[in-house]
């Protein structure tokens, strides 16, 4: 379980969380939508302190950390319970898609060699690149770089999966693919926090849907209640703007 | 001084020559290794931003950058002796070795320092934040995501720094280092033929460096190997 409580950040003097609060089960998947700058990215970043927030204390499975007094090593530890995808992959360059999967499973989590290709192999074949072990990154494309990133996300068999709008930077034939992984991924019950702007994808795969504006939580809800009958003007707004041509109750 | 010119005297003397080859070798080697770990520490404060060290470390590089090699040579011969004597220790009797390499690896400390930096920095931070994001430590980080890379875009310019460095081996002779430059010189004198030796000499410097530059060349090509045609991946 993840508890986030009063979560502020500031860069310089501009406040881009205002005290978030929140709460994610076991096997959650949430959708955090909100409009550019809301402070999505940030939040998420805090999570596992890419971002050092300023105020507040996050919780994750047995570590429990007041931002203000966290140490090098609670980060560490904090981290080691997350994995994150990023929207423009990070894969490491020099490593083959292999050694990207196993690389934190043999450094971090001190498996052996061998556990850990077997480990990496099953996850290949989980996002159908088994025929890519051996490639470089720079080999793939970005949907299949993507799914390296999913993969070596997922080979930690983290507490949660932190993504940062996943197929954003991909060229849009190459956004189903991705989606798809997730989509899979997501029905074996792996917690998630997905930042995304594909609202379909949002609505099918999330059991909750946070609306952030303005760098605090606007609503949230089940998808139906969030996409169908939103209580804010704002998310009624954003919604409207991202689908005009979907309707919903008033 | 010869009156003639005389073609054997280039091939006889180039065994000779060749028999103090392995000093000359080992100055390159040592001032190169030990230079690149220094390189390395002293691009650590500017590259961290570390107060003060970080301007010591910019005098340091600028300085070596504005001064003849020569002149850093005899500084340091004449000088450290002098410094380290206000602390009661006597080195006027080490062996001039000794101040070549010391030298040496001053010098190249300060050219490869730059290149280091330039090269860390020239490793998409992306990735250190998804080593981060793994529970990588920093230096965990550093030495298996951020070094190896970095060491790619780094190794031309540290193999153009060797091969200057190689050359600038041949003015150890200047204090009293027995090396291939100063078994030369005795040949000369012993001959009186300087056209000859130096012929021989620049051809074993010249063959040396270009065995150094292929075997250079096969390093490069190995770490690049994860580097694509960037078109075909677009
Ligand atoms: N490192 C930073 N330094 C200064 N300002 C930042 C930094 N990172 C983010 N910000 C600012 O914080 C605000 C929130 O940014 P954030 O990236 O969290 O938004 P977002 O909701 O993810 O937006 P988007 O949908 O465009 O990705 C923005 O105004 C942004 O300019
Ligand atoms: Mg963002």
């Amino acid at each position: 379980m993840i508890q986030l409580s009063n979560i502020h950040k500031s860069f310089g003097k501009t406040e881009v969380l205002k005290g978030i609060n929140m709460q994610v089960n076991k096997g959650d998947i949430i959708s955090i939508l909100g409009p550019s700058g809301s402070g999505k990215t940030t939040l998420l970043r805090c999570i596992n302190f890419l971002e050092k927030a300023n105020e507040g204390s996050i919780a994750i499975d047995d570590i429990a950390l007041d931002v203000k007094h966290a140490t090098k090593k609670d980060i560490v530890a904090l981290r080691k319970k997350t994995a994150m995808v990023f929207q423009s992959y990070n894969l490491f360059q020099h490593k083959t898609v292999l050694q990207n999967i196993t690389e934190g499973l043999v450094v971090v989590q001190k498996k052996s060699e061998k556990e850990a290709i077997e480990i990496a192999k099953t996850m290949l074949a989980k996002i159908g690149l088994e025929h890519k072990a051996d490639a470089y990154p720079s080999a793939l494309s970005g949907g299949q770089q993507q799914r390296v990133g999913i993969a070596r996300a997922l080979a930690l068999n983290p507490e949660v999966i932190l993504f940062d709008e996943p197929t954003s930077a991909l060229d849009p034939e190459l956004v189903g693919e991705v989606l798809d992984v997730i989509r899979k991924i997501a029905k074996e019950g792996i917690t998630m926090i997905i930042v995304t702007h594909e609202m379909n994808f949002a609505r099918d795969i999330s059991n909750r849907i946070v609306f952030m504006d303005g760098g605090v939580v606007v609503e949230e809800g089940s998808p139906r209640d969030v996409f169908n009958n939103p209580k804010h003007d704002r998310t009624k707004q954003f919604l409207r703007r991202l689908t005009p041509e979907y309707t919903y109750e008033i | 001084m010869g009156t003639f010119f005389e073609p054997s005297l280039i091939f006889t003397s180039i065994p000779k020559l060749l028999s103090y080859l392995h000093i000359t070798i080992e100055i390159l080697v040592l001032s190169v290794a030990l230079g690149l770990l220094l390189g390395i520490l002293i691009a650590v404060p500017k590259l961290y931003n570390v107060p003060i060290l970080k301007e010591i470390m910019t005098v340091y590089i600028s300085f070596i950058r504005g001064t003849p090699i020569l002149i850093q040579l005899f500084l340091v011969f004449y000088g450290l002796p002098v410094v380290v004597g206000l602390f009661g220790v006597d080195i006027t009797r080490m062996d001039p070795f000794y101040f070549v390499i010391i030298t040496y690896t001053l010098s190249n400390a300060a050219a490869f320092a730059e290149i280091f930096r330039a090269a860390i920095k020239s490793v998409d931070y992306g990735q250190t934040e998804a080593a981060y994001s793994v529970g990588f430590t920093a230096w965990q980080n550093f030495y298996r995501i951020v070094f190896p890379q970095a060491i790619r875009v780094a190794f031309p310019n540290i193999a153009n720094t060797s091969i200057s460095s190689l050359k600038d081996t041949s003015l150890a002779f200047s204090i009293g280092v027995m090396d291939m430059m100063g078994r030369g010189d005795t040949l000369i004198s012993a001959t009186a033929h300087a056209l000859e030796i130096y012929l021989a000499l620049s051809v074993i410097y010249y063959v040396i460096v270009l065995i150094f530059e292929r075997c250079f060349k096969w390093i490069e090509r190995y770490l690049n190997r994860y580097i694509l045609k960037e078109e075909s991946s677009l």
